[in-house]
């Protein structure tokens, strides 16, 4: 764990020095690179925008909290703790929002508690989903129905292979 | 997507008329506020990351990475376009080391040009590979878990790393058999 934080600073570090040696201009390099970050933005904001003020509405209706209450049986029957139904919804849209209830789940049940891990994994092993399909397929008129499908049922079969392993190990 | 926008934005509508008419536009507008920041959290790491991986690229070890791994990512992406799949490797590998905001500029750089090729099956591989979570270092899980006070914060690696590799190799396998088959024409049988 304390060494996990050496990785960032000691990966800066590695190639700043190898592009060095190779006498490249660091200065201009790194600048030349930063001035992609306003165009990439632009290009991905009106999608970010829709996602997230739909994400919102689907929270604050209360529509997120009735589905979590009309799946927990079934999730109870698959193996899955219903206290994460919410963050198993709640994370193909949102990345922070995921992150607050994760971080409410651990505080409340405690880290090392069985839903407490279950909730590490659940978060770990999936991704915003509709997130990074509006992100990479920004402008694009590509039909996303069958890609969105396929990496929703992936993280659907993970979770439920992943709270399975925390029961066993 | 379009279906998804329609349905849950008239559900979440329906529910605020009938039940809270005065939430509906500060939820928008609290939605909006979100994605504002998120913006401004996006453009700091892409502004660290896009000037990291200038100076891999101009030293040339972008270059040689996309090298060795070009036979492989080839195969995995039927493309040719040796500019892309450099894009695509980079993406992966910061995937795998959880370099958080790291994944994001060079998924998007590596789709557009897949998809400016009429390459959509490379850019669907590449999402799928994305979108499930692909990561061998869980690093916002493992800070999350440091800051509860987990008496052992990397208890869950493995399973993690466990789940996350079958829902990849799942992913994966479900876009290449899925695939449309237009594109194989040109592609001799493997």
């Amino acid at each position: 764990m304390k060494y996990l934080s050496l990785l960032l600073p000691l990966l800066f570090i590695a190639l700043f020095a190898f592009a060095l040696v190779r006498r490249v201009r660091l200065y201009d390099c790194f600048t030349e690179g930063v001035k992609g970050a306003i165009p990439l933005l632009v290009s991905i904001f009106p999608y970010l925008v829709s996602v997230l003020i739909l994400s919102e509405l689907f929270e604050q209706s209360g529509l997120s909290a009735a589905l979590t209450r009309t799946l927990s049986p079934l999730f109870s029957a698959l193996g899955i703790p219903p206290e994460i139904g919410k963050l198993v919804l709640v994370k193909p849209f949102s990345g922070s929002g995921s992150t607050a209830l994760l971080t409410d789940l651990l505080a409340r049940f405690g880290p090392d508690s069985y839903i407490g891990r279950c909730a590490c994994v659940a978060y770990g092993s999936s991704e915003t989903v509709f997130f990074i399909s509006a992100v990479y397929f920004a402008g694009s008129k590509k039909n996303l129905a069958r890609p969105v499908l396929i990496a929703l049922f992936s993280n659907f079969i993970s979770l439920l292979f992943g709270c399975l392993l925390c029961r066993l190990l | 997507m379009n279906v998804i926008f329609a349905v849950v934005f008239l559900g979440a509508a329906l529910v605020f008329l009938l039940a809270d008419p005065e939430g509906f536009l500060p939820a928008m507008l609290a939605g909006g506020e979100k994605a504002a920041s998120v913006c401004l959290a996006l453009l700091a790491s892409y502004c660290v990351w896009l000037g990291f991986f200038q100076v891999l690229e101009k030293c040339g070890l972008s270059r040689r990475l996309a090298r060795a791994l070009y036979p492989a990512a080839r195969r995995l992406f039927r493309s040719e376009d040796r500019q892309a799949l450099a894009l695509a490797c980079q993406n992966i590998a910061a995937n795998l080391l959880g370099l958080p905001g790291a994944p994001t500029p060079l998924g998007v750089a590596a789709t557009q040009k897949f998809l400016a090729a009429q390459n959509g099956y490379a850019a669907e591989m590449l999402f799928v590979l994305n979108a499930t979570g692909l990561q061998i270092l869980p690093t916002t899980v493992l800070a999350l878990r440091a800051a509860a006070g987990s008496a052992s914060p990397a208890d869950i690696l493995l399973p993690t790393f466990l789940a996350t590799l079958l829902s990849t190799l799942l992913g994966a396998a479900l876009v290449c058999f899925t695939a449309l088959p237009l594109r194989r024409k040109k592609r001799r049988p493997a």
